[in-house]
């Protein structure tokens, strides 16, 4: 369905605090190793699914309403690293935290560029159609108990099998659920960032006067 | 005619198609799911019902897949109400055809433990519910299932909530694997193990891609095969299918000679599809393929077979071990799982598990670490115990088939463990002594294990799951005691058949250089048929000497395990040799082995408080400024912690060698609340707490409040860390801030909170903390030190 084949080190990276650092020759070693490590334990899985709106089930609040206005469309993404790199992250803390944490970003990283992947498959199949970035159930006040919903309707459990728990944890954890609005019109250079996100009262990032890259 | 006398006279059975596809093609609206539809469209699921029969179809399933109370919340309907309807609605198309109702159970719709948060008990309960509901179907059957922890749950709430015969079926991908990673060998091993009828695979794949997997199955399993395969592979997004009825049933044909017995169509597919493998089965003899593996023992992804010496790590034991025995007193699973890993690096494949210890509750232990060791290690495990309740629970919350260790010729054990054995699906380790004692003679012990043999027999075990240990006495005591022993074993292999199995460091208590004597003995043990030696994989020449075996035995073919596990030996980098690096800056620059060296060296000379206050202390308060600032990154952090830990360790042996003081500056509760399991945050805390010579209690991920509340009173615990990672369970932050406030063992006399509770989490703010009512909000692990020093000294 979708390969990845290389993981951004510069992103995997600032999920490693070190602003202000350069990864000596012992850290680097560490970064390749997981970076290979990772790829291979990588099952990437995708869904999606257009639905017409106005959409009442899926459009609550005033974050999604004003993320998709002027679309006649949204799309219902799902997309998942599945079990495996889970399972090598929950092994690796056992016997060497350090390198897990780097594993853990690496499939933070990349759970992003198989969203990065899938989006761009979602534009070619709707040629001549502008498309907003993803909004995911969390950000701003779209509630998190959408997840279900989400997978409900791409029945994401047997296809890629993407469930979520009681407290709405996407499992396998590294997956990502996202709402892309599809637009006859060019959509105003929107971004996500830091006014829809709920953090940022406290953020670190910010603080230091950096940004998440969200 | 019932289910198994249909299994038994007829060469093929037929299945139905997708109901799922049928009620698409209606055009058919629900409100809430397809299950609804037996209320609100009897007349509709009864036609497709009859469409199937009308095909050929033998069996139908009722239309009850998600029909569990987790995916019928919000419908308006109760299980028992939808199930009620479709098992009526089934009946009522099968009347008068002879054709059977299937209870068609899918999973739960929660992932389980550990990759998600369902227990294992709640899954059963699930499962309970909707089995008790389906009272008039004729068989139950569990498809589309990817966590083989979760079939093991429904299969169990079958057996022991009604008396229909079971059939199964997983969802295998391209790759040969569930979603879950679990393989068609120990899919099939299990099942079997478990009682089944039939098993097999459904969904995902069309009937060619899954020639492999079944393939695969047929070989670990005499029971019939089912395969109820989509129609081709779907387009992700469109769901249009792509083979036609014609040539589904002539993929279907070439998989019969793997002793498919059960046949229908999963997604996609139609009555036409049925009615075409009709055609095609139609003057056919159904092809028997008899297992051909031997007696395998598996966990989900790794199957082991018993056809050749296979290693079972002996160290999951605290008998004579002090450092073991304290893990367990503190519930230190850590502990465990790092035993756990080390045996498998050195070489086990099995791993025997036993926590009894007179201060613990067994029971509950067994239940943790099995459940812990399979988390993180995919070799099948050994249930250790002389307690058939401790054995029964560790049987039950194992995944996959394990072996019981053990039972033995007094009637008391035989008719109190095989039962287990048989119900759980087990291989057991048959002792040969009995009320009389270890008999002295091999004919004595091979008697006994006869009598092992027969009784599990009778049973319905097959002998070659039972694993003969014949016993190794101790040569200084009584030179004759190995001859008997290997006598035993060889007559047990040869003459009954068995597999056999042996703990071999006993032989050489009381000389010098056992490892020599011990290494002897195995090899002269192999030599005899010894398939399952019990020692320690991590002695060298233990391991080696097992390694070596197989190869000169040409059971390593090509010599490639031989091979990978001595040839690619890249010399070791020798970090110790530069033992002049100063403990400050080992722990600065995360050197572990130089920092333990440095600390021995320092420890001659110097007071250990001294260390740890002056150099170590320091040094750490570096490290975390230094992240703190942006200067290095989160893993070196880590391992500047770690190394400190080995200093620490260099130091705490020092003083205890020494009976002085202890260096623990108290102790802290650290837990990633109910319903979490983002525990990667809490885990790099308690690192770090350790490291400041904090004593931290870990309960873990997903822990509920009560566990807080009763650790802290039982082990008088004065501060409590708690993580979440997500807006939704800020919500069990703070359950579990207000049940130990509340708690009246927690509390002064005048009413006030003996706990200092500190939160942190991503999405956690200071002002939320505070509101929730938690002491401290710490923004990462070096603020949680601080914390810690400023409440604990």
């Amino acid at each position: 369905m979708i390969s990845v084949k290389h993981l951004s080190h510069s992103e995997a990276l600032r999920y490693l605090g070190g602003a202000n650092a350069e990864p000596d020759e012992k850290m680097l070693e560490l970064i390749n190793d997981c970076e290979q490590q990772i790829l291979k334990c990588l099952r990437p899985k995708f869904l999606y699914k257009a639905v017409d709106l106005p959409c009442e089930r899926l459009v609550k609040g005033n974050d999604i309403a004003k993320h998709l206005e002027g679309c006649k469309k949204a799309v219902l993404l799902c997309a998942t690293l599945g079990a495996d790199a889970d399972k090598l992250i929950r092994v690796t803390q056992v016997s060497n935290l350090a390198r897990a944490v780097v594993l853990d970003s690496f499939a933070t990283v990349a759970i992003e560029q198989v969203c990065d992947s899938a989006e761009q498959e979602i534009a070619k199949a709707f040629p001549g159609l502008y498309m907003t970035f993803r909004f995911s159930p969390g950000y701003g006040d779209y509630p998190v108990s959408l997840q279900k919903y989400f997978l409900g309707e791409l029945d994401a459990g047997r296809k890629i099998g993407l469930s979520v728990n009681e407290s709405y944890i996407l499992i396998p954890s590294k997956s990502v659920t996202a709402v892309i609005g599809l637009s006859e019109n060019p959509i105003e250079k929107r971004k996500r960032g830091c006014a829809v996100c709920n953090m940022r009262g406290e953020c670190q990032y910010r603080r230091r006067g950096e940004h998440c890259g969200f | 005619m019932d289910f198994k006398t249909l299994l038994k006279t007829k060469d093929f059975i037929l299945l139905d198609g997708a109901m799922g596809t049928m009620i698409q093609k209606s055009g058919a609206v629900y409100e809430h799911s397809p299950e609804t539809l037996n209320i609100t469209e009897p007349g509709l699921i009864q036609s497709f019902h009859r469409a199937y029969i009308n095909a050929g179809a033998d069996i139908i399933y009722s239309n009850t897949f998600g029909a569990n109370s987790y995916k019928l919340e919000n419908s308006g309907y109760s299980v028992s109400q939808i199930t009620g309807a479709a098992i009526s609605n089934a009946k009522a198309a099968a009347k008068g055809t002879g054709a059977l109702v299937a209870h068609d159970i899918g999973p739960v719709g929660m992932l389980l433990e550990p990759a998600g948060s369902l227990s294992f008990d709640e899954a059963y309960n699930y499962f309970k519910e909707q089995i008790l509901a389906g009272d008039g179907a004729d068989l139950i059957v569990f498809e589309t299932m990817t966590d083989l922890y979760e079939l093991k749950a429904a299969v169990l709430a079958a057996k022991e909530n009604s008396d229909k015969p079971v059939i199964a079926t997983m969802t295998f991908e391209k790759n040969g694997r569930t979603f879950t990673g679990v393989s068609p060998a120990s899919a099939a091993v299990t099942l079997t193990g478990l009682g089944v009828e039939a098993v097999g695979v459904n969904c995902s794949l069309g009937p060619d891609e899954l020639e492999p997997i079944v393939a695969e199955m047929t070989r670990f399993t005499d029971l019939p095969l089912i395969v109820k395969a989509n129609a081709g592979l779907p387009d992700p997004n469109s769901n249009e299918y792509s083979i036609m009825p014609e040539q589904f049933a002539a993929s279907l044909e070439g998989l019969l000679k793997y002793g498919v017995k059960i046949m229908g169509g999963c997604c996609g597919t139609t009555p036409d599809y049925i009615s075409e493998i009709g055609k095609m089965l139609g003057g056919k003899a159904f092809i028997p393929c008899p297992k051909t593996s031997d007696s395998t023992v598996c966990s989900p992804s790794a199957a082991v077979e018993i056809n050749g010496p296979r290693i079972i790590g002996e160290r999951i034991n605290p008998t004579g071990k002090k450092q073991f025995q304290q893990a367990l007193a503190d519930n230190n699973i850590d502990y465990i799982l790092t035993q756990a890993l080390q045996q498998v690096g050195g070489g086990a494949e099995i791993l025997d598990v036993n926590v009894g210890h007179p201060e613990i509750d067994e029971k509950k232990m067994m239940t943790a670490a099995v459940k812990a060791i399979q988390s993180v290690c995919d070799a099948p495990l050994q249930i250790d115990s002389t307690k058939p309740d401790v054995l029964e629970q560790g049987l039950r919350y194992y995944n996959g088939k394990p072996i019981v260790n053990s039972v033995n010729g007094e009637e008391k054990s035989l008719s109190a463990v095989l039962p287990l054995v048989k119900k759980y699906g087990a291989s057991v380790v048959g002792l040969t002594l009995d009320e009389n004692g270890i008999p002295k003679t091999a004919e004595g012990r091979f008697k006994i294990a006869k009598r092992i043999v027969s009784r599990a027999e009778a049973l319905g075990i097959d002998r070659r799951d039972v694993y003969i240990d014949c016993l190794t006495l101790t040569v200084s005591a009584e030179q004759d005691a190995c001859r008997q022993t290997l006598e035993a074993l060889h007559r047990v292999k040869t003459e009954l058949g068995c597999k056999t199995c042996l703990g071999v460091s006993n032989i050489s208590f009381g000389l010098p250089n056992r490892e020599l004597v011990n290494s002897t003995f195995l090899t002269m043990a192999l030599e005899e048929g010894l398939d399952l030696p019990i020692m320690n994989p991590n002695v060298e020449s233990m391991t080696g000497a097992v390694r070596a075996f197989r190869v000169l035995r040409g059971i390593d073919k090509n010599s490639a395990d031989f091979i990978s596990a001595y040839n690619n030996t890249a010399p070791e980098r020798k970090t110790s040799q530069s033992s002049d690096v100063d403990i400050f800056t080992a722990v600065c620059s995360g050197l572990k082995s130089e920092g333990a060296a440095a600390a021995e060296k320092l420890l001659k000379t110097t007071d250990p408080m001294l260390i740890v206050n002056e150099m170590l202390i320091p040094a750490l308060d570096k490290v975390g400024e230094d992240f703190e600032k942006g200067k290095i990154f989160l893993p070196q952090l880590i391992q500047s912690a770690n190394t400190a830990q080995e200093c620490f360790e260099v130091i705490k042996k020092h003083l205890s060698n020494s009976g002085g003081e202890n260096v623990s500056k108290g102790k802290i509760i650290l837990a990633t609340v109910k319903g979490d399991i983002h525990d990667i945050g809490k885990n790099i805390v308690k690192v770090l707490l350790d490291n400041y010579g904090y004593t931290v209690v870990d309960l873990g991920k997903d822990v509920d409040p009560q566990l807080v509340v009763d650790t802290a009173v039982k082990q008088n615990i004065k501060m409590i860390g708690l993580s979440a990672l997500m807006t939704t369970t800020l919500k069990s932050m703070e359950d579990t801030i207000s049940l130990v406030r509340s708690a009246k063992e927690l509390q002064n006399p005048d009413g006030s909170s003996k706990c200092v509770i500190f939160v942190g989490g991503a999405v956690l703010t200071k002002d939320y903390a505070m509101k929730i009512g938690a002491d401290y909000y710490c923004r990462d692990a070096k603020e949680s030190v601080d914390t810690a020093k400023k409440v604990l000294g």
